[in-house]
């Protein structure tokens, strides 16, 4: 297993050698350049002789690329133009967000998505499944700009002053603080490495509201996170029903379940026990893949439901020209795809040892 | 320089100061002015290229030690030659040349002031926490969230009926205005045209038209044929019907320009306005220019959405029409990124076609308008006229509003002549308000003040387009970071919520007779959020931070200080 792990995080290393090339170089061909983004569209052509010498732009593209694959590999993405921060810093701050939703998203999807595709298979070519499965193709094609504004015009403004209402944008309403558990406990950090994980950590508001026992941030949190959740979780949930019915169906024509029912085993056991398990395998496949696009993709939720995660800065930083930012938030969610995808493939051995055999 | 350094400078630089300061305790001048250039004289300076800055102490009235900015001449380039403390609630700014300008540029919210030793503490970079004299005090900035302020109760004017201002941001404005709708926020930013109706069909909310100085125009570049016979560009200006782009693009609230400068800009309508559309003579004079069966030609934009050009590529294909309508005139649409079309067709004035760009004021001064565009040596359309600048220049040079009166309007009356361009739209914009907000208003210039909102509870959440950048907003430009700053931060004057200059720190600004010296005395009965009085030296410092690129004050955020250089004509000291 140790060397499986190894293998796989060995080959994780040019993966991002190359996103890290590829995503430097394409920053760099978009139209614009820093400069105009940064000091507006009077800016003379001495004010950006100065903006790209202080940062570094005047130097050859290779020059570049070399001092930041340099600075990559010490973990220092480099500093946003446009806030003047470290980029670190910043996912410090974003991130958090964007790993909430996306699991709160993940949660919802495979929560709904798994017994909608189950109880599809099993009531197949039923008016059951007819539903469930026009749901899915609803869900898939549904886009989610348009399902988000529709979801917090309902919940915001139809339902205003109501039970159901929810809030549609930010991650606190106004007034409502999140104080992190090290400030909760009374913990003084000293600036360093351990002080931003800590931060990091802190800056997942459900989480932190959990272990600091503070039930209004977590009622706050919980609320403003619903809408954009349920919004990002449609396609993956719709995606996710369908494989589990189509892996589920497959399986169910297999021989072994027909062995399993002339065994006398119920139903519900044959599912549960044989099939269900057997048709995980794509299931978890595209979870996983799932988790990867909501790391990165979560640009049209934050940005509808005003959301400051990692979406949102990419775009931001995209239009902006902020080139740290876009290539340190790119690597970073390269990152995580290539964990997630390893996990992934750790859970294949659990649901068939043949393969952890092999 | 890294930050150690810059501290250690203006130790030093402070330490020289003070020796010079020590030796002249006897000495009691008979004018401030005359003390001030005394200690000038004996103390250190920064020097770099032409220009010297002296950052001094110099003996004054009582204790008070005032600074001094030097530029040490005008050779550099820039407007200011020496901004004085000349004691503790009088600073005395001493310009290149004539500046009528002044007072609406000062009161411009970049040129807020800071108290000297926050802005030394800080190293010139008080990015996330200004400390100002406004009516709030900034709580919390929730990077990516929001900005928090709190009432300052020390406020010498209107303190705000609120306990808790909050500024958030969503770039939709859908998003806003779902914000306003579902009872979030109070009020918001810019909504779409599209949302017009529905906020005017809600009872909840109101619709506060805010009249943006702005001005969208077709430009020509006259050194290219056939655009260097005035006839052409006259025939051209005949033919279009305009208020049918103002009808079919603009939000209400637009207005076809009748003259270059909004009309809200004392001088900005002097003279004959625009002539409405008669394409038959627009024929006639295109047939006589020698193109009786028209032309071809291109029409260059960029697709960037702004206030004065909702929709660039719209707007485009119209014209176009209507250029082949009316004229015959085949034109091609041609879209340039927009850092190329601005070089290209605004500072390179190289671009051989109709170009179509706009602008939106900085500060409420025909000058802003005129003369940065028709001024003597811009190329953005061809050679120049000197019918135009000359009276351009004359004008800015006069003090007396009767001399400047006539002079606008020869200045005026000779762009309609001369057709440099074609004013199209001075577009209109909105701000929302919640209905139940006494108080909200959307002034023309400057930034909305949250203490004029009352909506009867202690929270007011106020909603635009995007994050600040910073708070330090001597070296920011976008309108998101000025308005969080204003909350915070005052200037000598300020913009009234009707667009009016008005005294703020300084109770007033009394200039020479050429308007080449201010002197502007301080009000003292001003704290800043720190609990530290406001006097002459924070103005001195502040502007300092600002305009000198050699002092180690000279931080900010990007480095950049653009409106420090674009208004006061360049940064002393600067390189290159």
């Amino acid at each position: 297993m140790l060397g499986f792990i190894t293998r796989r995080t060995l080959l994780a290393i040019p993966v991002l050698i190359g996103i890290v090339i590829v995503v430097f170089l394409l920053v760099r061909a978009i139209p614009g350049d820093p400069c105009t983004a940064m000091l507006g569209e009077r800016a003379t052509e001495e004010a950006c002789d100065r903006f790209n010498e202080a940062n570094g732009l005047d130097e050859p593209i290779w020059t570049q690329l070399t001092i930041y694959m340099g600075n990559v590999v010490t973990f220092d993405l480099g500093e946003s133009v446009r806030f003047s921060r470290p980029v670190n810093q910043l996912l410090i701050e974003r991130l958090p967000l964007t790993i909430e939703l996306a699991l709160s998203a993940l949660t919802i999807a495979v929560v709904v998505g798994v017994p909608l595709g189950i109880i599809s298979a099993r009531r197949h070519n039923t008016a059951v499944d007819t539903a469930t499965m026009a749901f899915a193709n609803v869900g898939v094609s549904m886009p989610v700009f348009w399902l988000g504004l529709m979801l917090a015009y309902l919940f915001a403004v139809v339902f205003k002053d109501t039970p159901f209402a929810l809030p549609p944008s930010g991650r606190l309403t106004a007034g409502v603080f999140s104080t992190p558990y090290y400030e909760a406990w009374g913990w003084t950090l000293q600036e360093g490495f351990w002080a931003k994980y800590h931060e990091f950590v802190g800056n997942h508001y459900i989480f932190n509201a959990v272990i600091t026992r503070d039930w209004t941030v977590l009622n706050d949190a919980v609320r403003h996170m619903i809408l954009p959740a349920v919004a990002l979780a449609t396609i993956p949930l719709a995606i996710i029903a369908r494989i589990t019915r189509s892996s589920l169906l497959e399986v169910m024509g297999k021989d072994y379940i027909r062995t399993a029912r002339a065994k006398g085993a119920n139903e519900q056991r044959v599912v549960r026990r044989h099939a269900l398990r057997n048709a995980m395998l794509p299931v978890v496949t595209i979870i996983g893949l799932q988790m990867g696009l909501l790391l990165g993709g979560a640009v049209l939720t934050e940005t509808v439901f005003n959301l400051a995660g990692v979406g949102r800065a990419l775009f931001d930083a995209i239009t902006g020209r902020d080139y740290a930012v876009v290539q340190g938030f790119t690597v970073v969610v390269a990152a995580g795809y290539v964990v997630v995808n390893l996990l992934v493939d750790l859970s294949y051995g659990y649901l068939d040892p043949r393969i952890r055999v092999k | 320089m890294t930050l150690t350094k810059r501290l250690l400078a203006l130790l030093f630089v402070f330490a020289l100061v003070a020796a010079a300061c020590g030796g002249d305790d006897d000495d009691t001048g008979d004018t401030a002015a005359e003390t001030t250039e005394a200690a000038a004289e004996t103390t250190t300076t920064a020097a770099a290229g032409d220009a010297e800055t002296t950052t001094t102490a110099a003996e004054a009235m009582d204790d008070f030690e005032g600074l001094v900015l030097d530029a040490g001449g005008c050779d550099y380039g820039g407007r200011v030659e020496k901004i004085s403390a000349l004691d503790e609630h009088t600073v005395e700014f001493d310009l290149c040349g004539p500046h009528p300008a002044f007072l609406a540029q000062i009161a411009f919210i970049v040129f807020g002031i800071q108290p000297a030793e926050y802005l030394e503490a800080t190293g010139g970079a008080p990015i996330d926490n200004p400390i100002g004299t406004g009516p709030y005090t900034l709580q919390e900035w929730v990077r990516g969230d929001s900005v928090v302020f709190q009432r300052f109760d020390d406020y010498y004017g209107q303190v705000a009926p609120h306990q808790t201002a909050v500024l958030r941001w969503a770039t939709e404005s859908a998003g806003r205005l779902l914000e306003l709708q579902s009872g979030v926020a109070s009020g918001m930013t810019f909504p779409g045209p599209e949302d017009y109706a529905t906020i005017e069909a809600d009872a909840n909310l109101s619709l506060l038209d805010k009249p943006e100085p702005n001005i969208f125009y077709m430009g020509f570049t006259d050194i290219f044929a056939p655009f260097d016979d005035v006839r052409v560009r006259q025939a051209i200006s005949l033919a279009m019907d305009r208020q049918r782009i103002i009808d079919t693009f603009y939000p209400p609230g637009s207005e076809v320009a009748s003259h270059f400068t909004p009309c809200s800009v004392e001088f900005g309508c002097e003279g004959e306005s625009w002539p409405d559309q008669d394409v038959a003579a627009a024929q006639a004079l295109l047939a006589e220019a020698g193109f009786p069966d028209g032309f071809s030609t291109s029409i260059f934009y960029r697709d960037v959405t702004r206030g004065y050009l909702p929709t660039p590529g719209n707007v485009a294909a119209d014209i176009q029409a209507q250029l082949k309508e009316t004229l015959n005139i085949d034109a091609e649409v041609v879209q340039m990124e927009s850092a190329e079309f601005i070089q290209q067709c605004s500072s390179a004035g190289q671009c051989d076609g109709i170009h179509l760009l706009g602008w939106t004021g900085d500060y409420p001064h025909v000058t802003n308008f005129l003369d940065f565009h028709f001024g003597e040596g811009v190329t953005q359309f061809g050679n120049g006229h000197p019918e135009i600048h000359e009276a351009l220049t004359e004008a800015s040079q006069t003090a007396d509003p009767a001399v400047a009166q006539p002079l606008y309007e020869t200045a005026n009356n000779a762009i309609r002549d001369l057709v440099p361009m074609i004013p199209i739209a001075h577009a209109g914009s909105a701000f929302v308000a919640g209905s139940n907000v006494n108080g909200a208003y959307a002034p023309p210039w400057g930034q909305v003040l949250f203490n004029y909102w009352d909506n009867g509870t202690d929270t007011m959440v106020f909603v635009q387009g995007n994050e600040p950048i910073s708070l330090y907003c001597a070296d920011e430009s976008d309108g998101e970071s000025l308005r969080a700053c204003a909350q915070v931060v005052e200037g000598l004057y300020s913009y009234s919520q009707s667009g009016e200059v008005q005294p703020q720190l300084a109770t007033e600004c009394v200039p020479n007779e050429d308007l080449s010296l201010w002197t502007c005395s301080l009000r003292n009965d001003v704290v800043f959020h720190d609990g530290s009085t406001l006097d002459a030296n924070d103005v001195v410092v502040s502007f300092t931070a600002g305009l000198d690129a050699a002092s180690p004050l000279h931080t900010g955020n990007s480095g950049a200080f653009d409106y420090y250089s674009y208004l006061w004509n360049g940064l002393i000291n600067a390189e290159g």
